[in-house]
């Protein structure tokens, strides 16, 4: 993925929109609703300004879970609603079958290492224990996060954080406009 | 130091192609280095190693590549950057099947490390620029990986001229990555020129798919299919680290080696990890953060001087007219095809690449300008949207003309009123 101008300008466009189709502008919001909406507006239009990935789908979905928010979102996202909000099916069977393997593995490689030294075994198995715990992070951190494997995972995560870097310096521009504009 | 390794590297070089001599000459510029490496299709001058094969590199270029930097680089870390290659080559190959291609002295392990190093310099160039940790991050970074205790003769460290590399030449990058044979697939498109959204080209690097990657078999180690696999997976594991470490700033500094030692490797590992979950955690919070700003501004949020704003990244002139008129949008009649004027904005937009984040760099001068070269009959009352709101919303006067300035920019309209067609995302 590439921070393109067009990029960030179809998110700032889809964010507008959906301001516009939450109505956040409207004085018959409290605050944290107009919030809620900006965020909403926000999410959904970075998941769509960056197309079809694993993490915008997640995205979607989660946004999705709040009957309130369909309407705002497939308003604003139109067709590309129904392709982003179905996520990939098999998703959790993944997981369930990768520890299974992983189990198996495991098994083979302790009865190899049982020749190795002890403190190898130890620091090797507390080096992984780090790493899985902090991948269990990652997972929840990135939508749609649980369903993938290290190494997608490890692609979305780049993937999102760009986007979401994208999405904040987008933010803070219409911010910086809004503020200065209505000072004026 | 250099000297002593000046004959070392020519020696090596001498089979390399004769264009280094006019890379030396011209001045440090990393980019064309990398292109003319990419261009050098040496795969078969390595040796039989599958991964050296695959990282397509000979030793050659990647030591010319080295030495050349070492030429005009001053001396920043002298053995960070050897060391820093040897680890990375190293690591994997430590246990003596390391062969170098062409008699390079083994203290520059070269292909893979060195694509690596090299492939990284250039993502840094294009990365987060304004961050200094990256910009102070290669230096510590290879100091950090020095885990070698036998010291090759120093290479210095180039330092990176970040501020020279073009976007363009992140392409050159990536297709180095492909030249580096693990396969990579590249996606990319032209990007725009800012350089303070630098973050992309990790992107790019990142989209790589790895289809297969070839290890060899270290020596001592069980070669039977589950391990190498096994090796296989914490190979693409670390070449995602790396990208995501050069991602996350201040990431670099947490030396993430490859294989060194599996533990230090994983221990590496780990705090780049963490580094990458503070860095995605603080983003978010970025993101609420603003978007409880955004809603203090709220109602004041005047969404016609932003449809203004984009309307303007058209360049003033004929394209504006046709901009407006494309982002005419209507929003009352609310199709979910004229979701926005998108696609033709974005046509008209793109080959102008403007720079949508200096916004408020948008002087009451531009916008009058634009304003001016708008036919004023486009101002006319708007229909006004299904948003309920009243006049806060789209202030506008249908008094139009626009052309005084910034009051008028608030004020003007923006939407005109004509239809929208279906447009496609």
């Amino acid at each position: 993925m590439q921070l393109t101008s067009s990029f960030k300008l179809n998110f700032l466009k889809q964010m507008l929109l959906g301001f516009q189709l939450s109505a956040v502008s409207s004085n018959n919001m409290s605050f944290h609703e107009r919030k809620k909406a900006i965020k909403l507006s926000a999410d959904a239009a970075i998941a769509f300004a960056r197309g079809r990935t694993r993490w915008s789908q997640g995205l979607i979905t989660n946004l999705s879970k709040n009957e309130k928010n369909k309407d705002v979102l497939k308003g604003l996202l139109g067709r590309e609603y129904d392709e982003l909000s179905k996520p990939c099916c098999n998703s959790w069977k993944i997981p369930r079958s990768k520890k299974i393997l992983r189990r198996c593995l495991r098994m083979s490689s302790t009865r190899k290492m049982a020749g190795r030294a002890q403190h190898d075994v130890g620091k090797s198995i507390l080096a992984k224990t780090l790493a899985k715990k902090r991948i269990q992070v990652l997972k929840k951190l990135v939508p749609g996060g649980e369903s993938m494997d290290g190494f997608s995972l490890l692609d979305e995560t780049l993937d999102y954080a760009m986007s979401l870097k994208a999405q904040v310096d987008g933010m803070r521009c219409i911010l910086r406009t809004s503020e200065a504009l209505n000072f004026k | 130091m250099e000297s002593a390794e000046a004959p070392q590297i020519s020696g090596v070089r001498s089979g390399s192609s004769g264009t280094c001599a006019a890379e030396i000459a011209e001045s440090l510029r990393f980019e064309e280095e990398i292109q003319s490496l990419i261009v050098h299709p040496n795969f078969e001058a390595s040796n039989g190693s599958s991964f050296t094969a695959l990282l397509g590199l000979s030793g050659n270029q990647a030591a010319e590549l080295l030495h050349e930097h070492g030429l005009t680089a001053a001396a920043s870390s002298p053995a960070g950057a050897a060391e820093m290659w040897r680890l990375r080559l190293g690591g994997d190959r430590a246990a003596g099947e390391l062969r170098l291609p062409l008699g390079c002295s083994p203290t520059f392990p070269s292909d893979a490390a060195i694509v690596e190093s090299a492939a990284r310099f250039s993502v840094f160039a294009s990365e987060e620029s304004p961050t200094s940790s990256s910009g102070g991050g290669i230096s510590p970074r290879l100091k950090v990986e020095q885990l070698d205790p036998d010291s090759p003769p120093s290479v210095p460290v180039l330092p990176s001229p970040k501020t020279k590399r073009s976007p363009a030449k992140r392409k050159g990058t990536c297709e180095k990555s492909k030249a580096r044979g693990t396969a990579k697939k590249i996606k990319r498109t032209e990007e725009k020129k800012d350089p303070t959204k630098a973050t992309a080209t990790e992107e790019d690097t990142a989209d790589e798919k790895l289809p297969y990657v070839h290890v060899r078999a270290r020596r001592g180690q069980a070669t039977d299919s589950h391990s190498l696999a096994e090796r296989a997976r914490r190979e693409k594991i670390n070449a995602r680290m790396k990208l995501l470490q050069e991602l996350v700033p201040g990431c670099s500094k947490v030396g993430n080696f490859l294989n060194h030692s599996r533990d230090l490797m994983i221990t590496g590992t780990a705090l780049v990890l963490d580094e990458i979950i503070n860095h995605v955690q603080s983003l978010q919070r970025q993101v609420e953060f603003l978007s409880m700003r955004l809603a203090a501004v709220n109602p004041c949020i005047d969404l016609s001087f932003l449809d203004h704003i984009l309307s303007t990244q058209c360049e003033p002139g004929a394209g504006a007219a046709n901009g407006r008129e494309a982002l005419a949008w209507n929003p009352a009649p609310w199709s979910p095809d004229s979701a926005i004027a998108g696609e033709d904005v974005r046509r008209l937009l793109l080959p102008r690449q403007y720079q949508v984040w200096h916004l408020d760099l948008l002087g009451p001068q531009q916008s009058s300008m634009a304003w001016e070269r708008d036919a004023t009959p486009h101002h006319n009352a708007l229909p006004f949207p299904g948003t309920g709101t009243g006049t806060s919303l789209f202030g506008y006067d249908s008094t139009n003309s626009g052309n005084e300035g910034p009051p008028a920019m608030r004020h003007s309209c923006l939407f005109q009123s004509g239809p929208i067609g279906p447009l496609t995302m």
